[in-house]
């Protein structure tokens, strides 16, 4: 045999033997397609609205792991109950990639914002990790419909939105101890706010007649 | 151009002109390296040249090492690459009519363009006997080969899963396997060199 011959065969003898003790081929996290991420994009399944955030909470649901992308002092300052914080810049670490990479918890980012947590989901999306959702509107809107909800206008306040109203007052008591008496009050009037119509319908109706 | 093209990343036009200047230089090595000699190819049949089976094997090998650890590097997904399902019956029958036919023509599909290309009549001839076959084959396709189409399916099996053995250890048992073979023909060779005179080693041109 040639010189050139053995060496090809000794080099691919120790690559074999090598081969020997490596594991089996499972497949490589990759990072999945444009179409796919495109249609994920516009599809806004991403999204989990406030509401249902702090029904999470208040249930105590053991599946839910909110994080802060926000930048640690503003964490500091204020986050929602039970939020780690991992800052934009940090959310590919090592170290924290096992809270993204999972299907064990339903993990929500958080911002000011929706945008820098839609830019965080878009990224860690793209590395194909599942699971991850987006509070909408972010701590903004979580002020503005959790913590100090606005009363819809009288003649608007039946049916779904009544109900998401009454939510959302007995989720700020849950979240700020404001006092119950005060929805107590507010809640009361809904009721008589029907028969106030009616009446004001039978003065038109006798004045016509 | 495999990965290139389908992920958009090499517009149409350049990924013909890639695969025609591939396609090329592979038909230039094929006549530089002797291949498109018939004597060379029919010679593993006989016995006479080890060349072809040394060349097949090692391409196999290389490219089986090579894939296995670049994936465990993690630069190449390997569960992304496709392989057919297997049907175990035509397979046989097939690779047996393959088989004779490199043995009586002494060319394989790709040398015979090489050798046509460099003017050789008999890979002409060859090229028209494989014209012939595929499109008689795609004429009596649903109608004759329906059944023995269809035999013997295994599904999509690797053969390592299929023993129930691991990987690593499949890739080494085909390399002694391989080595063993590269010896056997290397030993077959010699005998066939001093039987053989000067005069009709020559005469075979390898």
């Amino acid at each position: 045999m040639k010189r050139r011959e053995v060496l090809i065969i000794a080099l691919l003898f120790i690559g074999s033997a090598m081969a020997i003790f490596l594991p089996d081929t499972k497949p490589l996290k990759h990072i999945i397609g444009a179409k796919q991420l495109l249609y994920e994009v516009n599809k806004e399944g991403r999204y989990i609205t406030t509401d249902e955030v702090a029904k999470m909470i208040m249930e105590k649901d053991p599946s839910l792991l909110l994080i802060d992308i926000r930048s640690p002092e503003a964490y500091k300052k204020y986050s929602l109950d039970g939020a780690i914080n991992i800052p934009f810049n940090k959310i590919l670490d090592k170290s924290n990639i096992d809270y993204f990479d999972q299907d064990v918890y339903t993990t929500v980012l958080f911002s000011n914002g929706s945008s820098l947590a839609d830019e965080a989901w878009l990224i860690l999306r793209s590395y194909d990790y599942k699971g991850n959702k987006v509070m909408k509107g972010g701590l903004n809107q979580w002020y503005k419909t959790i913590l100090n909800p606005q009363k819809p206008a009288d003649d608007e306040l039946t049916g779904a939105l009544e109900k998401q109203y009454l939510f959302r007052k007995g989720a700020q008591i849950y979240f700020t101890g404001a006092t119950p008496v005060s929805t107590a009050k507010s809640s009361k009037p809904k009721a008589p706010s029907k028969p106030v119509v009616k009446r004001k319908k039978k003065e038109v109706t006798g004045g016509c007649g | 151009m495999g990965p290139l093209y389908p992920q958009e990343l090499l517009n149409p036009e350049y990924n013909l002109l890639i695969g025609a200047l591939i396609g090329i230089g592979f038909g230039f090595l094929l006549e530089a390296s002797g291949f498109t000699n018939t004597r060379k190819l029919a010679g593993v049949f006989y016995g006479y040249d080890a060349t072809v089976i040394k060349v097949f094997f090692t391409a196999a090998l290389t490219a089986l090492i090579g894939l296995f650890f670049m994936h465990y590097l993690g630069w190449i997904d390997i569960t992304l690459t496709f392989y057919p399902k297997t049907f175990w019956i035509p397979t046989l029958i097939g690779g047996a009519i393959m088989g004779l036919g490199f043995v009586i023509g002494g060319f394989c599909p790709g040398t015979s363009l090489s050798a046509a290309a460099s003017g050789k009549v008999d890979a002409m001839a060859f090229i028209v006997g494989v014209m012939l076959g595929i499109f008689g084959f795609i004429f009596t396709y649903d109608t004759l080969w329906e059944s023995l189409r269809k035999s013997g399916n295994m599904g999509k099996v690797n053969i390592a899963q299929w023993i129930g053995i691991k990987e690593g250890l499949f890739i080494f048992l085909f390399t002694v396997i391989a080595i063993a073979t590269f010896w056997i023909f290397q030993k077959w060779q010699d005998s066939w060199k001093q039987k053989m005179s000067e005069e009709d080693i020559n005469d075979l041109g390898i």
